[in-house]
């Protein structure tokens, strides 16, 4: 490999992982949003991820590919306890809820010392790349497009316009839900273990509030018209920082307006167009 | 030798356009600050500083007359951001020692990747402990706490304090990590520690934890947290009648003249250490005050003044290494000794300060820090 490329690919090594795993993120936003939900509960999720993945390596010295699905469970057996209540909730109240726990589990990573209180944990090895990030990313991908073709995706499309007509017409709303509220905290999960495992350092105050709102707006930038429409999301909102880097002081004013002339002007997302349009 | 026979390319393509050899002629450093969001105060002091250290080392050059040039990357204060400055800055820019980043946090993420290419980092503002065992080629030249808060509580306990009572802020690592080296401080000192409160940064009423406290009437009150908590703190103690005869303690995070314009008269008598003081009487001082002020308009604050320093030290260590190599520059800054605003400075083995001798501890008098008897 020639220097420069060499040098091109280790540059922008971070911001290359970090499109995938947002990718992740924003896919988990669309599982739930797919359905009709709006629950922020992914960035939670994302920080039982990272905390397990972190421990189970540092303390367990486990290999990543037992530690990247293991890191999954703790996700995903809290998404079962809090599915039966919250999914009783709907619209702003359920998000609220999601919200709520997010800032419970940031005082439980602050108070636990185990868990590094407010340092953190650091000196994470890398041990996850391009394979694990981007093979999972094109996975989850795949099964999620094959889904929203099939007789499921049509249910969900349906609960998402109007989920006392699904009901009636015999969609099984509750199982629906949690059936998204799962697979959203492995997508989560797995996105958490990813990025504790490139970025050798976790804290406690990166999986608040902000980071929510942050892959909520991944899903309504792109859309959640197919799968594909909220990672192009993500990938817009993870590139600018870096590309408008050249504006010094003034990054995040364009960042910001960027960002406000895409929902002015296209209120569905980039990605728009319905799926089934395509492929016919 | 990648790097040399680039420069060497490039300063051939250069010669061959018949233009003097500018690319051969400059030394890049790399800096990653905080210089948006809510903690940008703390990256743009530091930029103020490195640029004014700058001005004055391009002035002669170093390297016989080549001009460092200093590349100021923005992290937002998020780590992921200063990961990507931080290899933009090797990867791109060609940096050979990066300067930074302003939060341990950040510090934490950056250190393994500039330590992987082997590019010395040294940190001017992060205090926390462990960021220099992150590897061999991360140095910092800010006093960790360990070094300040003791010299502070040896000197409440010259003025009688025997028993202490603690409170921090729980969920910063800045906070917490300063709350540990107060309590290892009391503990090695024989303070008897009475109580131990936390709350949170962004927390307006500390009237339970305050109320406990002063039933137990400590000696001294000692408070690890940013200085907008600290004063909060302090104002609401005076308010629950906790008077001037509890003496109030403060990290590096009251040590801000904010502590004054929030507290004002409520903080007087509060004692805060400090690797350096605005009114430090010595000429390197006073020349560096008067010229900050001149170029800026306002007065520098800590954060400025280390990394005034910093830049110097950077700068003299490019110079003894003998060329614009990272592996000479890491060997060149272990052999430090400078002497600057903060005082005589040197690396230990481990690349952390020396010596705290430059540490003064002031108190509130009347709203402004003034040396403390």
């Amino acid at each position: 490999m020639p220097v420069w490329l060499d040098d091109f690919l280790w540059t922008y090594q971070n911001v290359v992982y970090a499109l995938g795993i947002n990718g992740l993120l924003a896919l988990s936003m669309y599982v739930v949003l797919a359905v009709g939900q709006l629950s922020l509960g992914q960035a939670a999720f994302m920080g039982m991820g990272a905390y397990s993945s972190a421990l189970l390596t540092l303390k367990l010295h486990l290999p990543f590919a037992v530690v990247l699905p293991a890191a999954t469970i703790p996700p995903v057996l809290f998404a079962l306890a809090i599915g039966t209540p919250t999914l009783r909730l709907s619209g702003v109240y359920l998000a609220i809820a999601t919200i709520g726990l997010g800032e419970v589990l940031r005082a439980v990573y602050l108070n636990v010392d185990a868990l590094g209180g407010a340092l953190g944990i650091s000196g994470i090895p890398e041990r996850a790349g391009m394979v694990s990030i981007y093979g999972l990313l094109i996975v989850a991908l795949a099964v999620l497009w094959l889904v929203a073709r099939s007789g499921i995706g049509r249910a969900m499309e349906a609960m998402r316009e109007d989920e006392i007509a699904a009901a009636v017409m015999g969609v099984n709303v509750r199982r629906y839900r949690l059936g998204a509220l799962l697979a959203s905290a492995v997508l989560a999960g797995a996105a958490g273990a990813l990025s504790a495992h490139v970025s050798s350092f976790i804290g406690p105050n990166e999986y608040g509030f902000e980071p929510a709102v942050t892959i909520l707006s991944y899903a309504l930038l792109g859309g959640i018209s197919s799968p594909f429409a909220p990672v192009a999301g993500a990938w817009i909102l993870t590139l600018l920082p870096e590309a408008l880097r050249g504006f010094a002081d003034l990054r995040l004013v364009f960042n910001g307006l960027i960002i406000v002339v895409v929902v002015l002007f296209l209120p569905n997302g980039l990605l728009p167009l319905r799926m089934r349009r395509w492929v016919k | 030798m990648k790097r040399t026979h680039f420069l060497a390319g490039a300063a051939a393509l250069v010669a061959s356009a018949a233009l003097p050899s500018l690319a051969a002629a400059q030394v890049q450093v790399g800096a990653i600050e905080i210089l948006t969001g809510p903690a940008a105060a703390y990256g743009i002091a530091i930029k103020a500083g490195l640029d004014l250290a700058l001005a004055e080392v391009n002035a002669k050059g170093v390297l016989g007359g080549q001009k460092i040039v200093l590349t100021v990357e923005d992290s937002a204060g998020n780590k992921d951001q200063a990961i990507n400055a931080a290899r933009k800055l090797i990867g791109r820019d060609k940096a050979v020692i990066i300067i930074g980043p302003t939060l341990s946090n950040e510090m934490f993420a950056v250190g393994p990747v500039t330590n992987e290419r082997k590019v010395p980092t040294v940190g001017t503002s992060t205090t926390a402990a462990g960021i220099t065992e992150m590897g061999p080629y991360i140095f910092r030249t800010s006093l960790p706490e360990s070094d300040v808060v003791p010299v502070t509580f040896k000197k409440a306990q010259a003025r009688g304090v025997k028993t202490i009572a603690l409170m921090y802020a729980n969920d910063d690592a800045f906070s917490k990590s300063g709350f540990d080296v107060m309590k290892a401080a009391a503990e090695k000192l024989g303070l008897k520690i009475l109580t131990i409160e936390t709350f949170g940064s962004k927390d307006t009423d500390f009237a339970a934890q305050l109320t406990k406290i002063k039933a137990l009437k400590p000696d001294a009150i000692g408070i690890s947290a940013l200085v907008e908590p600290v004063s909060g703190v302090v104002l609401q103690a005076r308010q629950l009648g906790i008077g001037k005869e509890t003496l109030l303690l403060g990290g590096n995070g009251a040590n801000s003249p904010k502590l004054g314009d929030i507290a004002g008269a409520a903080a007087d008598g509060m004692l805060v250490g400090s690797p350096w003081f605005i009114a430090k009487p010595d000429a390197v001082n006073t020349k560096f005050v008067a010229d900050f002020k001149a170029k800026y308009g306002k007065d520098p604050d800590q954060f400025a003044a280390q990394a005034y320093d910093t830049m110097k030290i950077v700068a003299q260590a490019i110079d003894r290494a003998g060329a614009a190599d990272s592996e000479k520059i890491t060997a060149a800054l272990g052999k430090t000794d400078f002497s600057g605003v903060m005082g005589p400075f040197k690396f230990t083995a481990g690349r952390d300060p020396a010596s705290s001798e430059g540490v003064v501890v002031l108190e509130m008098r009347g709203g402004k820090f003034a040396i403390a008897q």
